[in-house]
This record gives C-alpha cells, sequence and structure tokens, in this order.
C-alpha cells in the first residue's frame, strides 16, 4: 500500500511575531521553524500504519524553501521511507488552492491508498489543504479524526463533534484524512533514525512543474488585535469594594445575572 | 567559516529539547529535593533515544554522530537539569569513551557495546582522598596475582556510583615508576566479588545524581580487563578527561542557558514602579552581560567539539571551554536568582537549584585553576 503524508513547516508558536513590510504575512526573518503541530500527528499516524502493514511505502512531501528539508527529514527520521520537496520560494504567500493542487498533481496517478494531513497549519489556520486535496483526488475526506484503525482496506475513525460528542465512521480506502490533537501521542526521532534521515530518498521537484492554477484570493492585509485597556483597578474599604465589584459583574458581564 | 548547525544538528537539538521539556523538566524540582536519582527517567529514557552512544560509530552500538551533537544533548538536558546532564556526560565521555579510545576489539565488543546500547551504565573512578587535583598520587593498588589483578584502595566522589554497571578504575601498578608513570587503568564490573560501595556523598547540587566512594578489598580482576597498556593509566585518564570536559563545558552552557531564560521571561513579567522590571536599564545591562557571556561560551564548547571530531588537537580548547562555561554558569546564574530577586532565592523558581548546580561545574573534572593549568601549561610549553 501507498500511503501519502503531507507536512509543513511553520514558526515555533513562541517566536516573537512581527508583520512584514507589506503587512500581508509576518516577518520571516529570525524565526525558529519546525514540523505543524496537527502535521506530527499526520505523520505517527501513517508511521503506525504501515508500521501495521509491513510492506507499505510511505512517502512525506512539504512545499516550501531550502529550509523545509529539515521538516522533511524529520518525518524520515520519524519512520518515513522517502521525502518529496516541492521546492518553492513564494511558499509564505500561496493561498490553500494552489497548495492543495500542486500536491494533487503530484499524488496524482501514484495510487495512495491513504493520505494524511494535518487538520490546520497552525500559522494560516485554513484547513483547507486537506480537504481540497481530497475533492482534487475524488477521494472522500474524513477531517479532524482523533482515532484512526484500519483494516482490510477499510478505516474507522472517530472525530469529535461539538460538545463533546465523537462520531464514528467507516470508509473505505482510498481515503484521505485529517488530523487532530488527540489522535496520538508523537514519537521523537531518535538519534540514530535522525542519523540515517538523511541516506533516505529525498525527490526536489520545483514548483514551476506542479503548479498549473491561479490563486483565487489572497490576504490583503493582517494585523495584531488591538491592545485592550488596561484593568480597572477599585479602590475603597472591603465593603464598599465588594458593593461595586457585584455591581460590574451585574452590568457588565453574565456572570451574575 | 561557517557559524551554523546541520540539520541533523538542528533536528536533534529539537528532539532533545522537546524530550527534556516534556520529560524531564517536570521532576527536576523534586529529585533535587528528595536526592533522589531516576535511572528508567534519567538514562533508560535516554538509552531509547540512541543518546547514550552518540558519538560512537554504529558496529559498536552508537550513533555515529559528533562531538558537536553530544554537547547540544548534554546542553539541552542540563538546560533543564544539571543532574541529567552529567549523567550522560559521565557515562559517555568517562565510562565509555576511555574503551572506545584505548580499549581492544573484545573489550569494545564486551563493554563498550552495552554501554552505547543503554543496555548498561558507566561511570570513572579517578578520585581518591589524597589524591584530587594531583591525580599522580593515586593510592589505590593493583598488584598481579597468577593472571589476574588483585585491586585494593578507595575512590569517592564518583558520579554514576552504585548505578553504573562498568567503572573505568585507575590503580598504581608500579610502585617503583616515578609518580605518572606506574599508574594503569581497568574496566570492573559491579558484583565483582571484592569491590562494594562507601557512602553516598550528601550535596550541594546535582542532587539527583548520585556521587558515591567505591571501595575495593582484594577485588580479582582477570587481566583481560586491564584497559591500554600496564602504566600507560595516567595518559588514558588525561585524555579521557580533554574529551570529558567538553561534556562539563556543556552541562554548564546548559545550566547558563536556562538560568537567562527564567531571567527574561520573569523580568518581563514582573511589575515593580508600575513597570516591567524588564524596562529598567539596570536589569537590561545584567540581561545583556549574561546573554553575552552564554554566546561566548557556546562558541567556545562548539569550538572544542568541532575540533574533537575532526581529528585535531582539543585539550587545550575543552580546557577553555571548561573555564569559561562554568565560570560563566556560575556568574549567571547568581545573577538570575538576583533579578528574581525573593522569588529566586525560593525553591518555587528553579534558578537556585540552577546556582547550586552551577557551582560543581568549576570544580569536577579539573578544577577552574587545573584548567589555568592545562592552558598555562600549552601556551608556555
Ligand atoms: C559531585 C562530584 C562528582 C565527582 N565525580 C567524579 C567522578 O565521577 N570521577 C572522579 O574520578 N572524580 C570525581 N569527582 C572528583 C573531582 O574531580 C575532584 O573533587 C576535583 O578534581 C578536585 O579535587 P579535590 O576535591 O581533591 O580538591 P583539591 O585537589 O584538594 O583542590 C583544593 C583546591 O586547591 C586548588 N588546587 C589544587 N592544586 C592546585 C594547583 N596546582 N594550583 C592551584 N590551585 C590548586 C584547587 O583548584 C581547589 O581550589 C567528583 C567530585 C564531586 C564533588
Amino acid at each position: 500500500m501507498n500511503i501519502l503524508v503531507c507536512v509543513k513547516q511553520v514558526p515555533d508558536m513562541e517566536s516573537k511575531f512581527k508583520i512584514n513590510a507589506a503587512g500581508t504575512w509576518y516577518d520571516i526573518t529570525d524565526l525558529a521553524w519546525r514540523m505543524n503541530e496537527y502535521d506530527e500527528y499526520a505523520v505517527e499516524q501513517a508511521v503506525r500504519l504501515k508500521e501495521q502493514l509491513g510492506d507499505a511505502d510511505l512517502t512525506v512531501i512539504s512545499i516550501g524553501p531550502a529550509k523545509v528539508t529539515e521538516t522533511i527529514k524529520k518525518a524520515l527520521a520519524m519512520g518515513c521511507d522517502r521525502g518529496v520537496h516541492i521546492v518553492d520560494e513564494a511558499v509564505a504567500g500561496r493561498e490553500p488552492y494552489e497548495i492543495a493542487s500542486a500536491i494533487a498533481a503530484f499524488a496524482a496517478g501514484k495510487e495512495f491508498a491513504v493520505i494524511f494531513t494535518g487538520m490546520q497549519s497552525q500559522d494560516r489556520g485554513s484547513a483547507q489543504v486537506g480537504v481540497l486535496l481530497g475533492e482534487m483526488l475524488s477521494l472522500p475526506s474524513v477531517t479532524t479524526i482523533v482515532d484512526f484503525a484500519y483494516a482490510d482496506g477499510t478505516a474507522v475513525v472517530k472525530r469529535e463533534l461539538e460538545g463533546g460528542i465523537k462520531a464514528r465512521i467507516k470508509v473505505a480506502v482510498p481515503a484521505l484524512f485529517t488530523c487532530q490533537l488527540g489522535l496520538n501521542t508523537v514519537r521523537y526521532p531518535t538519534l540514530p533514525n535522525i542519523m540515517k534521515a538523511k541516506k533516505k530518498e529525498l525527490l526536489a521537484v520545483p514548483m514551476a512543474e506542479l503548479l498549473s492554477v491561479e490563486p483565487r484570493q489572497e490576504t490583503v492585509k493582517i494585523s495584531f488585535p488591538e491592545k485592550k485597556g488596561s484593568g480597572l483597578i477599585l479602590e475603597g474599604d472591603p465593603a464598599e469594594l465588594a458593593d461595586k465589584l457585584i455591581r460590574i459583574l451585574k452590568d457588565k458581564t453574565g456572570v451574575l445575572a | 567559516m561557517i557559524f551554523a548547525l546541520s540539520e541533523e544538528q538542528r533536528l536533534i537539538r529539537e528532539m532533545v529539547r522537546d524530550f527534556a521539556e516534556m520529560e524531564i523538566a517536570p521532576s527536576a524540582a523534586l529529585r533535587d529535593e528528595e536526592e533522589r536519582f531516576d535511572r528508567e527517567l534519567m538514562f533508560d529514557k535516554l538509552a531509547e533515544l540512541g543518546l547514550t552512544g552518540i558519538v560512537f560509530p554504529e558496529e559498536y552500538g552508537g550513533a555515529g554522530a559528533d562531538y558537536l551533537s553530544y554537547a547540544i544533548a548534554v546542553e539541552e538536558l542540563s538546560r533543564v537539569c544539571a543532574s541529567t546532564g552529567v549523567t550522560l556526560s559521565a557515562h559517555l565521555s568517562l565510562g565509555a569513551n576511555p574503551i572506545y579510545l584505548f580499549g581492544t576489539e573484545e573489550q569494545k565488543q564486551a563493554f563498550l557495546k552495552p554501554l552505547a546500547r543503554g543496555e548498561k551504565m558507566g561511570a570513572f573512578g579517578l578520585t581518591e582522598p589524597a589524591a584530587g587535583s594531583d591525580a599522580g598520587s593515586t593510592r589505590t593498588t593493583a598488584v598481579r596475582d597468577g593472571g589476574d589483578w588483585l585491586v585494593n584502595g578507595t575512590k569517592i566522589f564518583i558520579t554514576n556510583g552504585g548505578e553504573a554497571e562498568i567503572y573505568i578504575i585507575l590503580a598504581r601498578t608500579d610502585k617503583e615508576a616515578r609518580k605518572h608513570h606506574g599508574i594503569s587503568a581497568f574496566i570492573v564490573e559491579k558484583g565483582t566479588p571484592g569491590f562494594s560501595f562507601g557512602k553516598k556523598e550528601k550535596k550541594m547540587g546535582i542532587r539527583s545524581s548520585p556521587t558515591m566512594e567505591l571501595v575495593f578489598e582484594n577485588c580479582r580482576i582477570p587481566a583481560t580487563n586491564l584497559l591500554g597498556e600496564e602504566g600507560e593509566g595516567f595518559k588514558i585518564a588525561m585524555k579521557t578527561l580533554d574529551g570529558g570536559r567538553i561534556g562539563i563545558a556543556a552541562q554548564a552552557l546548559g545550566i547558563a542557558q536556562g538560568a537567562l531564560d527564567t531571567a527574561v521571561s520573569y523580568a518581563r513579567e514582573r511589575k515593580q514602579f508600575d513597570t516591567p522590571i524588564a524596562s529598567f536599564q539596570g536589569i537590561q545591562f545584567q540581561l545583556a552581560d549574561m546573554a553575552t557571556q552564554i554566546e561566548a561560551s557556546r562558541l567556545l564548547v562548539y569550538n572544542a567539539s568541532y575540533r574533537a571530531s575532526a581529528g585535531l588537537s582539543y585539550s587545550q580548547a575543552s580546557a577553555m571551554a571548561k573555564l569559561m562555561a562554568s565560570e560563566t554558569a556560575m556568574k549567571v546564574t547568581t545573577q538570575a536568582v538576583q533579578i528574581l530577586g525573593g522569588y529566586g532565592y525560593t525553591r518555587e523558581f528553579p534558578v537556585e537549584r540552577m546556582m547550586r548546580d552551577a557551582k560543581i561545574t568549576e570544580i569536577y573534572e579539573g578544577t577552574s585553576e587545573i584548567q589555568r593549568l592545562v592552558i598555562g601549561a600549552s601556551l608556555t610549553r
């Protein structure tokens, strides 16, 4: 069975973000980068499926500039068999439709029976690449899965619905799954496997060879939320303070009806 | 000259940092308080990650990575728990490395392999009550008895003592020879009759790392466990410490970085005089000095690691790295306590532990004075 997992390199979320000069995205200089958290669940699940099947072939794919090979190598160190790097210096400005199209162009005809992606990226958060890719490849997509089991051509997965309800979904492969927090505990890539990752196949494909669509949406402006006013400081003796506090809670919040 | 880590080195840093923060950090304060070593956490898990044999070739159970990867691993572990950092450093640099450098093929198969895989833990016994900085005054003796050696004497302050399965021991084999020339190195296994453990030290810092006395009473060691040539022990010990100092320098670097990180985030949160204390120039100047000293130390540590992997001489470089990084760790942790004020002095925050942990890096594997002797001697030779 051929398995595909799609990963994105995103800034470490503890970075100090600045907005770029054009005002359309964050400034990418001086950031530390790592694998999108949801994609780590996807890689982990893909590796588990491969380990379960034994004879599966697991490809990891990522789009971006030269530095994304580090993220691909992490996936290889976690257990993927081969890497595909779609080389694209302009990835930060791409919209989900372009990204999904490029991956679909690569995946077409390669008979991937199971495709895993993260539920969304931690930076753009559109949650569209997975489902768009499914559509483009004419595959059923099951989103935000928190449990995955596979046997005899059928996957049984759990999805989290609103209000804590869980749904169990059965789907015949080929199919695509987008992975949510809670799906699994991600393994650490061991040091020997990090060293061995550099010996695994890593194919580089220029974005231009795969991209044949025009963007259909554009991010016009991004901004930080406006600074909220500083907190309210009440003064007076305790009884007075309690009265003031109750009045505020009644008037301005729903805490006290 | 390229000042950039390789992809592998960056992935190793990310992996060890994630592991250290998720698994090692949560219990660091409690283990310190209880003076408790947790083998499962502080050694077996490192073995699973392939950290116990980082620098050794795959054929000996290692990962085939370089010294810089090793330094990064010790640095990241020590950033949250210096006791875990030294456990790895003493095991790898002091316990396993002399076997890799000086062992026969049989010794490597029998002892290095299980050490590198982390199935067994290593330790190194050089120091004695009367032989500290002056390691040549070793009084422990090894006397030939048939085909074996009979060892008698006491080693003190041995990191991983009691826990380790394999010990490298220095003993005098020739009473007539000049001081340094009559010493030999031996591989001694835990459980060998006549080899027992004395008292466990109660320490100021690295309290989660066991430090023990080793006692040898007519301990019979087979001739095949002689490491290197007879009389070569002092040279083996000095070479071993050259490598070990990279580990301790990395430990000191990690402690200092951990203290700086805590101080910076505290200073940004803590408000006095209606403003975060980080906005005071007096605080910023302190943080600037701390960060600059740490960065200088890091370059020395990484340079010594680079030289070790490149096959260049690194005795002077590792002494410089250890001297600079350990004295930086002491200064930076003391300053971090100052920046956290009264809170820094309490055990609610990790900086007082880091300050206690930092002190040992100026003492073991050669005191700062001994590092200056090593550097000075190599300059004026
Ligand atoms: C927690 C801990 C763990 C340790 N782990 C190990 C271990 O795993 N294996 C091992 O073999 N040892 C270990 N040691 C021992 C350690 O390496 C020694 O304590 C250290 O080398 C110093 O020796 P000493 O304590 O005898 O001090 P001394 O040598 O007595 O030194 C006392 C003071 O005199 C100074 N001094 C000595 N000689 C000179 C000189 N020529 N010029 C100027 N100043 C000088 C020293 O710098 C120091 O300030 C450990 C020690 C501790 C505390």
